[in-house]
């Protein structure tokens, strides 16, 4: 009896395989990419059991439209903007976001001012400071490749404020991501 | 920090998937949901394949398919010659047999999975 091998190969093949039916190779295609899509639901702000739900929502549509994935770019960033296309849908279904213009806190304010306390840089840390707006609009810029012109229209709100969203929520995470480990911090002062 | 090495900084931080303990668990779930999806898709191709099978059935037998061939038999054996007549002249005793109607219904029953098949196949293609 053979062993039975998970099927290898590039993500556009695997992904052809899977075009063809092959679900072995969609299931490779999940195993590669499937933290990096419930990483990216997370940074958008969606909690724990949300994102995971959406990302196995994207993973489905995403085999149900894998032929449409012609390996014109990467199949991870192919299958994070469905992702974020789904959970833009859920957001905007239950109009728990209000994109406006102004300046907002994040969901923990305190967190522009912690120490923080590991060494390595912590993104998801630092995205507690933005706001949800700020949030997304940075998230789906640098982590799902969008434009600017892109996010406004998935979000229906104008480009201005999608800008200001993202620059407003860089000067934050660059403020954050800019300051010292604490224990760095205790050397350098003591 | 520069702007544009702050946002390569950003960029590649977005790049690095956070690891998940339970990630075998989060692959194996979409695995079994997909097994599940087309288990279920095969069962409805099926399903329907039968239906039109049947009702492609009935109709063949509603439209007295069985009397219209018995009768062109009949017709046919009158008018072409010889040794047509007397191949028509058999198909006619076999149609008129007390085994025919068997015969039909064999034939409706095998037209039924031949059709079912031709549709679960060409619904599978497409």
């Amino acid at each position: 009896m053979g062993i039975d091998r998970p099927p290898t190969g590039h993500d556009v093949e695997l992904a052809a395989l899977a075009a063809a039916g092959d679900r072995r190779a969609y299931g490779e295609l999940v195993r590669r990419h499937g933290s990096a899509v419930r990483g990216l639901l997370r940074r958008m702000g969606a909690d724990s059991a949300t994102a995971d739900d959406i990302a196995q929502d994207a993973f489905l549509t995403g085999f149900e439209q894998v032929a449409e994935y012609r390996g014109e770019g990467a199949f991870a960033g192919w299958i994070k903007r469905i992702a974020a296309r789904l959970y833009l849908r859920k957001v905007k279904r239950e109009a728990r976001i209000v994109f406006t213009d102004e300046a907002q806190d994040g969901d923990d304010p305190a967190a522009l001012n912690e120490p923080r306390t590991a060494s390595r840089i912590d993104l998801d840390e630092a995205l507690k400071a933005l706001s949800k707006g700020e949030r997304l609009s940075v998230s789906l810029c640098y982590g799902g490749d969008w434009s600017h012109a892109e996010v406004a229209e998935a979000l229906n709100i104008p480009i201005g404020t999608v800008k200001s969203h993202v620059k407003r929520g860089l000067d934050k995470l660059r403020a954050r991501l800019a300051q010292p480990p604490e224990g760095a911090r205790r050397e350098a002062h003591g | 920090m520069a702007e544009p090495d702050f946002e390569a900084q950003l960029t590649r931080l977005y790049g690095e998937a956070p690891s998940f303990p339970d990630a075998d668990l989060f692959a194996s779930q979409i695995s079994t949901a997909l097994d599940r999806g087309w288990a279920l898709r095969r069962l409805m191709i099926g399903a329907a394949g039968v239906a039109v099978g049947v009702i492609a059935a009935v109709q063949l037998v509603t439209t007295r398919f069985s009397a219209e061939l018995q009768a062109l038999s009949r017709d046919g054996a009158r008018d072409v010659s010889g040794e047509v007549d007397m191949l028509l002249a058999r198909v006619n005793t076999m149609v008129t047999t007390p085994a025919s109607v068997e015969a039909l219904w064999l034939a409706a029953g095998l037209a039924v999975l031949a059709i079912g098949f031709a549709v679960t196949r060409a619904m599978e293609e497409f």
